[in-house]
């Protein structure tokens, strides 16, 4: 399966990604989009799978930041 | 990467078998951008369809230019896409001119670049492959759309700058 995943950062200026992964994003994970560190808070399932490919969407914020 | 290539691995050839994602490679090539370097620009003309192997590019619209404001119009970024994710597919459905200026954000991203009347004239005479394809791309415009969709939705609550 690959895990194609919408990123939406809360706070701070990034604008986002969609990345395609073999692993699913994980609330508590830490992630880096272009040197910046954020943390998963939220992950939901935004479409049902199809082939091969699951979609996901995952809300991020900007490690150390309280919600 | 698990057995596939990585061209397999974008949701554009999903539904494609070994032998129709070969024959849709060999009409394009692959080519490396370093940082900050500019792929397309917004508003020129649009040949070309391009999928991410490796690395990132940044996607960025202008925000108008403001009349009493002297210089070019301010670039806002609306997005980050990593491997496997497509742009200038727009232009595929639509052959209206780039909507958007993309540029590298990692060194040594590679990308696959597909001449837009090539891929057309293999979906005309491969039907099968050409409604794979145009599916693919709508689906993928439509997952971007949800993308933009709820980053909206969570500036509305203060969510995102």
């Amino acid at each position: 399966m690959i895990y194609k995943v919408s990123y939406v950062v809360t706070g701070g200026s990034h604008p986002g990604a969609i990345i395609n992964q073999d692993t699913p994003p994980d609330v508590g994970e830490e992630i880096q989009l272009n040197g910046e560190r954020f943390e998963i808070v939220e992950v939901i399932e935004l479409l049902p799978p199809r082939d091969d490919l699951a979609y996901l969407h995952a809300t991020c914020r900007p490690v150390g930041e309280t919600p | 990467m698990r057995g596939r290539t990585l061209l397999e691995r974008s949701e554009l050839f999903a539904g494609l078998t070994a032998d129709q994602i070969e024959r849709v490679a060999e009409l394009g090539e692959e080519i490396a951008y370093q940082g900050d370097e500019v792929i397309v620009h917004e508003g020129e003309a649009s040949d070309e369809i391009y999928v991410v192997r490796e690395g990132m590019v940044e996607v960025l619209v202008s925000e108008g230019a403001i009349p009493d404001v002297p210089g070019p119009p301010q670039m806002r970024p609306i997005v980050h896409l990593g491997p496997g994710q497509t742009f200038g597919e727009m232009a595929l459905v639509d052959r209206g001119a780039r909507s958007a200026t993309v540029r590298c954000v990692e060194d040594g991203t590679r990308l696959y670049v597909i001449p837009r009347k090539r891929l057309l004239a293999l979906c005309d005479n491969d039907p099968r492959i050409g409604y794979l394809l145009m599916r693919n791309v709508a689906s993928d415009l439509s997952f971007k759309l949800r993308h933009r969709n709820l980053r909206v939705r969570l500036e509305g609550k203060g969510r995102t700058q």
